[in-house]
């Protein structure tokens, strides 16, 4: 009887072994080095054919393949055999795509700048010691911080608000939340005519250099009146300001009383203002988003819980503490984290304004930057797993919260 | 029946090698670059006489991530067949990490090559004393444009030294003007512009392109007197009061396509912004239309002053360099020759968008098609043929300091004002790597 078991279980796995291991790789080999001979031989057109017509078949003769195999497993195996095949391949796919690339960065982070041989952990200590990437780091915390906060702190309100409104909801929470239908690239490009700097005595285009220089008496942004020219090359007037080349704040009225002294002035004094202004497109781009998912998490709460709270006198502001806040606290979770996720990956705001100089860098441009700027391969990975290991905790953190959510 | 077939076959086949003439015929040749846009279409045209003659398919890819795309091709091994590269430094660095193939076994003879291009940029794509960079076009940077009308209607005179510069330039503030445009804001590399000025005083100081070639090989350091001195110029004319239109802040934040915008705008009393403008020849497709047509006539060049006596009147440019991935193909080897001749890029010198300069010295600079274009390529062949041609030097530096600290340091410069001078050679003196 023993006996029989065991061999019952040699039959299974030796069919799970076909049917989900040797049978895909050999077919995924098999057309892999037909298309690199096929690419020798025939034209380009011709392989686009073949590839059309091969390529579409592949799935369909995969899963026919493998269907056929597990059929010849016994009936009670079949079920998970089956669910087996259809997630196989996806987890092949990720391992090929996601996990190895990732395996392989993390390897390169301990190579040379060539990626050719070992040079232990000096990239990490380049990572934490050299200048331009401490500045890099503080830049993706001052945007974490304040990217994340402002994001959820508007969206709530928003989100609140526009539930109050009487009339007119859709519309106003569509206008909040338009800027997200813009892509990245087009925000930037948008904000940086309002930031737009010319050198004096050309007409500032940018609309806060515009206002900026006509504010005063005698001041104007080169306007002809009568005949006459009014520009602002009085030294009564504002100077125009490149606000994205501002490090500081010592460009402005307030910077130059600042000095140097408790904890609050030393903040001020190197308060990075175009990382600041920088960051507020993104801010603008995903308030929207926020505020929309926190109303539908506000629209889900029952209207008794809000009725039961204004019966006992609780205030407005009360009822949104205790009541609404509580209640969508999973969902200020979940955008939290896609919000820290995204600004981690943060990179077509600072590449196409900036391009991260003047101290406005962000770590993934650095590791472009090291990769293609400096050439640099070994850096270059290394910024990547630094990257990857701030996501780390956040997933970790997410997978146990649902693990606790789905106990409940 | 098989027999007839193989027999129209050979016939066919007979009748092809009649029409073409050559064995290479219907050959593909794949080349990608940095150029797009007109460059890339003139680019492409220079071949179209050359398939015409041997029936070699020539076709280039141009991109905007060209530098990014060809790392990540080399990577992978999906090269293409020749790659223009925007620096030589990219032909360096792809040579010493083995990619690429030397000119010498592309069949180039290499004294014709050094004749044609001079000794100096044929070094510049060489390594270990193999040479794999091919010269292409150049661009000159030793130049300050200027508006000739404006100089006359004031008697200004066009400065020859740089004493004559400053001379002048003290003149134009104590009449209530302006003198130079300056502005060094450019996305990802910005303090360029002074890296620039830099360099044009350091072949006209100590002793020319003899220091600059031990500078750029690092073999005196980043803080010796030679360059502190150039340092020490480039903080007079950037922090002077009253010498660059909006001062310091204007060379930080102006974008360096739109500084020289003042010059074209007048003011109440009629006077330009500014009278002078240190630039390369590219720097015109920046301008504002309406000059754009004025180019050469309106507002023009004159060289960088000369500085100190008994130098040979030197230039400072940049350039494109190609380099061969494939080795051992006849097609490649042919277009490699071709793009080394003396006629290579006729077709595009004589687009009306052309602003790009070839390199070889015997190249009828009367077929460009603008007269602004041929006055500098003569400027650059004169300049090669006395051996006073110098690359861009923060191209040729390793990207850590070209294109890392010695640009963010000329920033940090002219924020900082003329007392930051020996910190900032320090700091980029610290990180050569």
């Amino acid at each position: 009887m023993k006996n029989k078991t065991q061999q019952e279980r040699l039959f299974n796995f030796g069919i799970s072994f076909l049917a989900l291991g040797a049978f895909p790789l050999v077919w995924f080999l098999s057309q892999a080095i037909l298309f690199r001979e096929l690419t020798e031989i025939i034209s380009r057109n011709m392989l686009v054919v073949i590839g059309l017509l091969v390529g579409s078949s592949f799935v369909f003769l995969l899963f026919s393949g493998m269907e056929r195999l597990i059929r010849l497993a016994p009936m009670e195996k079949r079920d998970s055999l089956e669910a087996r095949m259809f997630a196989g391949p996806s987890i092949f796919m990720i391992g090929l795509f996601l996990l190895y690339p990732a395996i392989r960065t993390i390897y390169f982070s301990f190579k040379d700048r060539f990626g050719q041989s070992f040079n232990g952990i000096e990239n990490y200590s380049w990572a934490f010691s050299d200048a331009e990437m401490l500045v890099t780091i503080r830049n993706q915390i001052v945007w974490l911080v304040f990217v994340v906060f402002f994001t959820l702190f508007i969206g709530l309100i928003v989100g609140w608000l526009s539930d109050r409104l009487n009339k007119g909801e859709a519309f106003f929470k569509s206008i909040v939340f338009m800027p997200m239908a813009i892509s990245a690239v087009g925000a930037t490009a948008i904000f940086k005519f309002i930031y737009e700097y010319r050198p004096p005595p050309l007409t500032q285009i940018g609309i806060i250099n515009g206002i900026r220089v006509s504010a005063g008496e005698n001041c104007s942004n080169n306007r002809l009146i009568d005949g006459t020219l009014f520009d602002y090359a009085d030294d009564s007037c504002n100077r125009a300001i490149g606000w994205l080349q501002q490090r500081d704040l010592s460009g402005l009225k307030i910077g130059e009383s600042l000095e140097a002294g408790g904890w609050f002035s030393n903040l001020l004094v190197n308060f990075p203002l175009n990382t600041v202004l920088l960051l507020i497109i993104m801010i603008w781009a995903y308030t929207g988003f926020a505020a929309v998912v926190f109303s539908a998490g506000i629209k889900a709460i029952p209207s008794d819980i809000m009725e039961a709270g204004q019966i006992d006198g609780a205030s407005e502001f009360k009822i949104f503490v205790s009541i609404v806040i509580p209640y969508i606290k999973s969902t200020i979770i979940v955008v939290g984290t896609y919000m820290v996720v995204t600004v981690l990956k943060a990179f077509d705001i600072i590449y196409v304004s900036t391009r991260g100089d003047l101290e406005t860098n962000l770590l993934a441009v650095k590791m472009l930057d090291e990769f293609s700027k400096y050439r640099n391969i070994g850096r270059s990975s290394t910024v990547a797993v630094l990257i990857f290991i701030c996501v780390i905790p956040i997933i970790v953190g997410n997978a146990f919260r649902e693990k606790e959510n789905s106990r409940i | 029946m098989k027999k007839s077939i193989f027999g129209l076959l050979v016939i066919l086949s007979m009748i092809a090698v009649a029409c073409g003439g050559s064995s290479l015929e219907g050959e593909e040749v794949f080349i990608t670059g940095a150029l797009v846009g007109n460059d890339a279409a003139g680019f492409q045209e220079n071949f179209d006489s050359f398939t015409e003659e041997t029936g070699i398919i020539v076709s280039f890819q141009g991109s905007d991530n060209f530098e990014q795309e060809i790392q990540i091709q080399m990577e992978s091994g999906d090269t293409p067949d020749i790659a223009l590269f925007p620096q030589p430094g990219g032909v360096v660095d792809a040579a010493q990490r083995g990619y690429l193939v030397a000119l010498e076994d592309l069949g180039v003879d290499l004294d014709d090559y050094k004749a044609n291009f001079s000794e100096y940029i044929v070094g510049l794509g060489t390594v270990d004393g193999v040479a794999y960079g091919g010269a292409h076009a150049f661009n000159l940077k030793s130049i300050v444009w200027y508006q000739p009308a404006e100089f006359e209607a004031r008697g200004y005179s066009v400065p020859e030294t740089w004493d004559e510069m400053i001379a002048l330039a003290d003149q134009i503030v104590s009449e209530g003007m302006n003198p130079f445009c300056f502005g060094m804001y450019s996305n990802g590399a910005s303090g360029w512009l002074a890296t620039d000025w830099m360099e044009d005083i350091m072949l006209r100081t100590g002793e020319g392109t003899v220091t600059y070639d031990k500078w750029v090989s690092h073999e005196i350091p980043f803080n010796d007197p030679v360059v502190k001195n150039a340092a020490t110029l480039l903080s007079q004319i950037m922090h002077t009061d009253g010498y660059v239109v909006g001062g310091t802040d204007a060379i930080v934040s102006t974008y360096f396509g739109n500084a020289q915008d003042p010059m074209f705008e007048k003011d109440a009393n009629g006077n330009p912004g500014c009278f002078m403008h240190r630039q390369a020849s590219f720097i015109t497709s920046f301008w504002p239309e309406a000059a754009q047509a004025g180019a050469g006539t309106e507002t023009t060049v004159f060289p960088f002053p000369a500085m100190d006596d008994g130098l040979p009147k030197a230039a400072l440019g940049g350039g494109d360099m190609f380099a061969v991935f494939t080795e051992g193909d006849e097609a490649v080897n042919a277009v490699v020759e071709y793009m080394l001749s003396d006629n290579f890029f006729a077709a595009a010198a004589q687009r009306p968008d052309n602003s790009r300069i070839y390199g070889h010295v015997q190249f009828d600079s009367s077929l460009y098609s603008k007269d602004i274009t041929r006055v500098l390529a003569d400027a650059i062949t004169g300049a090669l043929a006395e051996n006073a041609f110098r690359f861009d030097a923060s191209d040729l530096m390793p990207p850590e300091v070209g294109a890392g600290s010695f640009w963010k340091e000329m920033m940090n410069l002219a924020v900082e004002g003329p007392g930051y001078v020996d910190t900032a050679l320090d700091n980029i003196e610290k990180s050569w790597p």
